[in-house]
């Protein structure tokens, strides 16, 4: 079990087998995500009951859930390949920073923008500044503020090891920041699903929920191949295994 | 350790002849600091609520002006080369450039923070947590300066204040809950021991982070 770990894990590190291997991954990922994003949002907008309090309003939470719960995850995940990149140097966690950076952003953005949306029939305003936004915030500036190193470097190199510097700086800081606007504010409904104990929402709800979060994070592994690949094409483009590639096809 | 305290009387001669490096963040600050009664009201009850705010705000960014100071001439002289050809340990001498680069760029700026008692009506049993408070906060402020310093060295772009930014965020609503906390008569001493915490936690993670962020320009 070990040794098939260790050997997927040096496989990994590899541009020609990960090429090739993704290849064939994408389409039933792709269409996978895409007809579970399709169904959740339609059982969701369409199906799912009213909520007693907030009315229709309620079912933005089809997508401002997955949007935010992804963003996250995308963060912390970047971080682990931030120390990967930094202490065996492996250089398809750089590509994994820097594909993946984009789309953090991207969920990020949704999710306020979701967040706002949802904030101003509920709540009677587009923003508050309250803990859980503010902190989503500071994620959302730290994914600029590492895309935006992206560029500051000539050599590749360089520049995913800056990328990882602050990745890893960012992960250790998002907790303080979480904290110190914990104490600061708190305004934003406590977090609805809960995997140890008892979930404050009903199945109807949740089902399609839990879907949606689940289709979103295929999405996200979709379009981090995408990007990946695309990333590795232009990094490898001179490359013996990548012209022999192109001309077969 | 000899080596070191040489390099320490070094950086202190190099910032106490160039007079910019601690002067441009002190007329920063205090033409900030003279700004605001005209921007926003010169009424004595607006401005002394807004004030431990407006004090750390104008702090943060006026440590911007000097966080480049940092690594920047040195990098350019080619003498941040020598230190890593060195074989010394370049935490330590990362420290001691922050270290003086604290005391020249931000220890006058605390020091003038009680100017804010007349300018923007600052109540006096204030000053102690905003002083404590700075003390403590700007030497974390610091530090992700040198970082954001460290990664941006020979580049005029956004991405060191847009790095640094959101990084000091916790220090300045710590800072700033402390003073207001005294105001209101509530203890603050826990926000000082958070800023302490921050500090001691950050330290050796920001110095390690930034040495390889320096070796980064020297491959």
């Amino acid at each position: 079990m070990f040794k098939t770990l260790k050997n997927f894990y040096h496989k990994l590190g590899s541009y020609p087998w990960f090429y090739k291997i993704s290849g064939k991954v994408i389409p039933f990922v792709g269409v996978f995500s895409i007809s579970l994003i399709i169904i959740s949002s339609i059982w969701g907008l369409f199906f799912s009951p009213t909520d007693a309090v907030q009315g229709d309003v309620y079912r933005i939470i089809y997508f401002h859930v997955p949007a935010v719960s992804v963003s996250q995850v995308i963060y912390y995940s970047m971080s682990v390949a931030a120390a990967v990149f930094l202490i065996w140097r492996m250089k398809m966690a750089g590509v994994y920073i820097k594909s993946l950076a984009p789309i953090g952003a991207a969920f990020t953005f949704i999710g306020l923008l979701s967040g706002a949306i949802w904030g101003q029939p509920t709540w009677g305003t587009w923003w508050v500044w309250d803990a859980r936004l503010t902190s989503t915030l500071v994620l959302f500036l730290f994914y600029l503020a590492i895309i935006g190193m992206q560029s500051t470097f000539a050599s590749r190199k360089s520049a995913d090891t800056a990328v990882s510097i602050i990745t890893l700086v960012g992960v250790v800081n998002l907790p303080i920041v979480k904290k110190s606007v914990d104490w600061w504010n708190t305004l934003h409904q406590p977090a609805s699903i809960s995997i140890s104990g008892e979930s404050s929402i009903s199945s109807e709800m949740l089902i399609p929920l839990l879907l949606s979060i689940l289709g979103a994070y295929l999405f996200v592994f979709f379009t981090g191949l995408l990007f990946m690949r695309a990333e590795i094409s232009t990094r490898e483009q001179n490359k013996e295994w990548f012209k022999k590639l192109s001309s077969n096809n | 350790m000899f080596y070191f305290i040489k390099i320490l009387k070094k950086e202190f001669l190099i910032y106490s002849r160039k007079s910019s490096s601690f002067i441009s963040p002190v007329v920063f600050f205090l033409i900030s600091i003279s700004l605001y009664p005209i921007g926003i009201s010169n009424d004595p009850g607006i401005l002394k609520n807004l004030a431990p705010g407006l004090i750390w705000i104008t702090v943060l960014l006026s440590t911007l002006i000097s966080f480049q100071n940092i690594f920047s001439e040195d990098y350019e002289d080619g003498s941040i080369e020598l230190l890593l050809a060195s074989g010394q340990n370049l935490s330590l001498i990362v420290l001691i450039k922050i270290f003086v680069n604290w005391i020249f760029s931000c220890l006058p700026i605390i020091i003038l923070s009680v100017l804010s008692v007349f300018l923007l009506y600052f109540p006096q049993e204030g000053l102690k947590p905003l002083i404590i408070s700075l003390l403590i906060g700007t030497p974390t402020i610091c530090l992700f300066g040198a970082l954001a310093g460290a990664l941006s060295l020979g580049k005029n772009s956004i991405t060191g204040p847009a790095l640094m930014l959101p990084l000091s965020l916790p220090v300045l609503i710590l800072g700033t809950q402390a003073i207001n906390y005294s105001l209101n008569g509530i203890n603050f001493s826990s926000n000082i021991l958070l800023l302490t915490a921050i500090l001691v936690f950050l330290l050796p993670i920001i110095l390690f982070a930034s040495v390889g962020a320096l070796k980064l320009h020297f491959n």
